[in-house]
């Protein structure tokens, strides 16, 4: 076995968070923080080595890896490492935490395992089992603060996510029946033909995977979960469980190499729904994790728009995704810092935030830019991709109804974000102009900010060839 | 003897009767034993193909669906109940039962016929719309309550149409063990966890008694 050979990094890449797990759960808080830490750098040094070095490859009949699961990977195995590191200063600052350091790293690392093995089966019912094991791992995390409603929006999570997960399995099982077969890259080898019960199962994964994604309108887990959440943990919920929840419907819709138009309709109905619902509802959050929830909502609605539409709409997409992993990680840390600095996660409650927390401020700041889709991050090219495919389509008005769900879901989020970072204190909130707040930990919203940056307007190593070529794996085009 | 479709067929009506029940009772205590029947019910139809088609990996999903969701899940449900006296009966449900019993057989009709419509042509006998049936039946079971300890019943009801829909529509599926253990771990995980967390912290199983969660 030598560094070029692709097992050894796949095997990494699937230990390294397992035993981060188990080295976590050694009752002694540094040692579990530093194993958390550094299983999530293996976990990322090997999934950067199979993005640089194997293309595609597969292992017997149960592991296997392409393109696409490679920048899933990467995505995973970023945020899974950045979090890790901000949730040291997060656990300093919770009071009676439900959970022990040891077992919040624990149950962070099972749950990055869950998603990282999710990626790299090749067996959609194992892929099933990954997606359904993020619920049990992470149901946990949410009720850290030992909030009444932290437990309640745990049990939402848990409860409506399974359901979801329920329907998505009966679509495998008739998947199964109609194609005797549920392996990734046979099922691409020889596409199934067209038949009711191929286009009934993926409606039916479309519904059940769906809600795990936190489509309209199965999504009411979502808001609640990732407000409810520590803020590292609402950062891998947004920034990458829902895409990989997306990941495992992707690998099920695109069984068929030309969906019918009935099918591609079905899910451009329930995109368009979630962008334009969720930029809708986020205008009326008081809570700024709430908004973000909300924010994350609109730009999976995004991107079920173009994986529906297909062409530089996909490419575009799969940028939109990788993209705002990194920049809503970094506004979720933000959150984090001010939640804890100020006590509430009320947007009227914080203040000048500019003055009290320069650093935290403009990260901030930079981050809901980076959400949003302003130029020049990732997001905006991915999302002037998506309406570029909308527009080629002829459809003049699902192109406008793209360009409202960005524009509303835009302002929505700059304008409260900009208030908490730019306006005064007011006269009912005089605490809001408060003391100067610690800063501590905010670093790596910078550096997630920067990818998000990059992505935008540098072509990254590996990375941007890498989304290239699952765009045209998928069937999509790239300019 | 029986054929397998006279089995699938009468087994079906039994399971379908539960279902019904299910959804048309605002008591918590006796749903427990319901969704042991239900799984019980289950549990012979397996037996009965695993013995028909001499498949072992069915007869080890009959052995774990009577052990885990005929006998561990409801005994630990009752146990629950024990530590939540006060709340055995559903509050909003009890208002609602006439209503919950009508949607229930509504939802039923529909989902048989929309299965008929777009699968009906591929599957020999109308008993097969079943499995999709029960997944529907306890989509609405959770949906519409908000007793925790329902919702989990809820859910178990959908586990059983899983494999339900795994026997009877594919006579078996790839990995079926795997998943029926591990859905059984989440249940279990569910009930013994979750419902211990929230009656620490929250001293209610009621959704809409605690503090609300909004913006």
């Amino acid at each position: 076995m030598t560094p070029s050979d692709p097992t050894v990094w796949l095997f990494l890449v699937l230990v390294a968070p397992a035993a981060g797990a188990v080295l976590a759960l050694i009752p002694l808080p540094r040692v579990s923080e530093w194993s958390a830490r550094l299983a999530a750098l293996v976990t990322l040094a090997a999934a950067l080595a199979l993005l640089a070095i194997a293309p595609s490859e597969q292992w017997g009949s149960y592991l296997g890896i392409d393109q696409l699961s490679e920048v899933f990977l990467v995505m995973v195995a970023g945020i899974y490492t950045t979090s890790t590191w901000y949730s040291r200063r997060y656990l300093r600052a919770v009071s009676h935490p439900y959970l022990g350091v040891s077992t919040y790293y624990a149950l962070l690392a099972a749950f990055a395992f869950a998603m990282v093995a999710t990626l790299v089966v090749s067996d959609l019912g194992l892929m099933w089992i990954g997606l359904e094991a993020t619920t049990i791992a992470s149901a946990l995390l949410v009720v850290l603060e030992r909030k009444p409603t932290s437990v309640e929006a745990a049990w939402r999570y848990t409860i409506i996510a399974s359901a979801g997960l329920t329907i998505a399995l009966f679509a495998l099982i008739l998947l199964y029946g109609a194609t005797g077969t549920l392996n990734i890259f046979r099922l691409a080898e020889n596409p199934p033909a067209l038949s009711l019960p191929i286009q009934m199962a993926i409606a039916l994964a479309l519904v059940g995977y769906g809600t795990k994604v936190g489509l309209f309108p199965m999504h009411t887990w979502l808001p609640d979960a990732h407000s409810e959440a520590p803020s590292p943990v609402s950062a891998m919920f947004s920034g990458v469980l829902l895409p990989t929840a997306l990941y495992a419907f992707v690998r099920v819709y695109r069984i068929l190499p030309s969906p019918p138009v009935a099918l591609s309709d079905l899910v451009l109905g329930f995109g368009v729904a979630t962008a334009l619902v969720a930029a809708f509802l986020l205008q009326r959050q008081r809570s700024f994790k709430r908004l973000l929830a909300y924010s994350s909502m609109e730009v999976m609605g995004l991107a079920v728009i173009g994986i529906a539409i297909g062409g530089v709409a996909l490419y575009g997409a799969l940028i939109l995704l990788v993209a705002h992993a990194f920049a809503k990680s970094a506004a979720f840390y933000c959150a984090g810092n001010v939640l804890q600095e100020t006590g509430t996660t009320r947007i009227e409650d914080v203040r000048n935030l500019g003055s009290r927390a320069p650093w935290t401020g403009a990260a901030w700041v930079l981050a809901a830019f980076g959400v949003t889709g302003a130029p020049p991050f990732g997001t905006f090219l991915g999302e002037l991709l998506i309406v570029t495919g909308a527009l080629a389509t002829g459809n003049v008005l699902l192109a406008a109804a793209i360009v409202t769900a960005i524009a509303v879901a835009f302002l929505g989020v700059n304008s409260q974000i900009g208030r908490m970072v730019f306006g005064g204190g007011s006269f009912e909130n005089p605490s809001s102009t408060g003391h100067r707040l610690s800063e501590r930990g905010i670093s790596v919203a910078y550096l997630n900010v920067g990818i998000a940056l990059a992505l935008g307007v540098v072509s990254l190593p590996y990375l941007t060839e890498a989304i290239r070529a699952a765009a045209t794996l998928l069937g999509g085009s790239v300019p | 003897m029986l054929a397998t479709d006279q089995v699938v067929a009468l087994v079906g009506v039994g399971i379908l009767l539960t279902a019904l029940y299910l959804q048309a009772e605002s008591f918590v205590a006796p749903l427990i034993p319901t969704i042991a029947l239900q799984s019980l019910l289950l549990a012979v139809l397996l037996g009965w193909l695993a013995w028909t088609e001499h498949s072992v990996d069915l007869a080890v999903v009959a052995g774990v669906v009577v052990a885990i969701r005929g006998i561990g899940i409801p005994w630990v449900l009752r146990h629950q109940i024990k530590a939540f006296r006060w709340k055995v009966r559903e509050i909003h449900a009890a208002h609602r039962v006439t209503g919950h019993a009508l949607a229930a057989v509504a939802l039923a009709v529909i989902a048989w016929f929309v299965f008929e419509e777009t699968l009906g042509p591929v599957f020999p006998s109308p008993a097969y719309a079943l499995p999709f049936v029960l997944l529907v039946q306890g989509l609405l079971m959770l949906a519409t309550r908000s007793n925790t300890l329902v919702q989990v019943i809820g859910y178990l009801e959908e586990e059983n149409a899983i494999v339900y829909a795994a026997a009877i529509l594919v006579g078996g599926f790839p990995l079926l063990v795997e998943i029926v253990v591990f859905l059984d771990v989440l249940g279990v995980v569910l009930v013994g966890v979750i419902l211990s967390i929230q009656r620490d912290v929250t001293g209610t199983l009621e959704e809409g008694q605690e503090e609300t969660l909004s913006g």
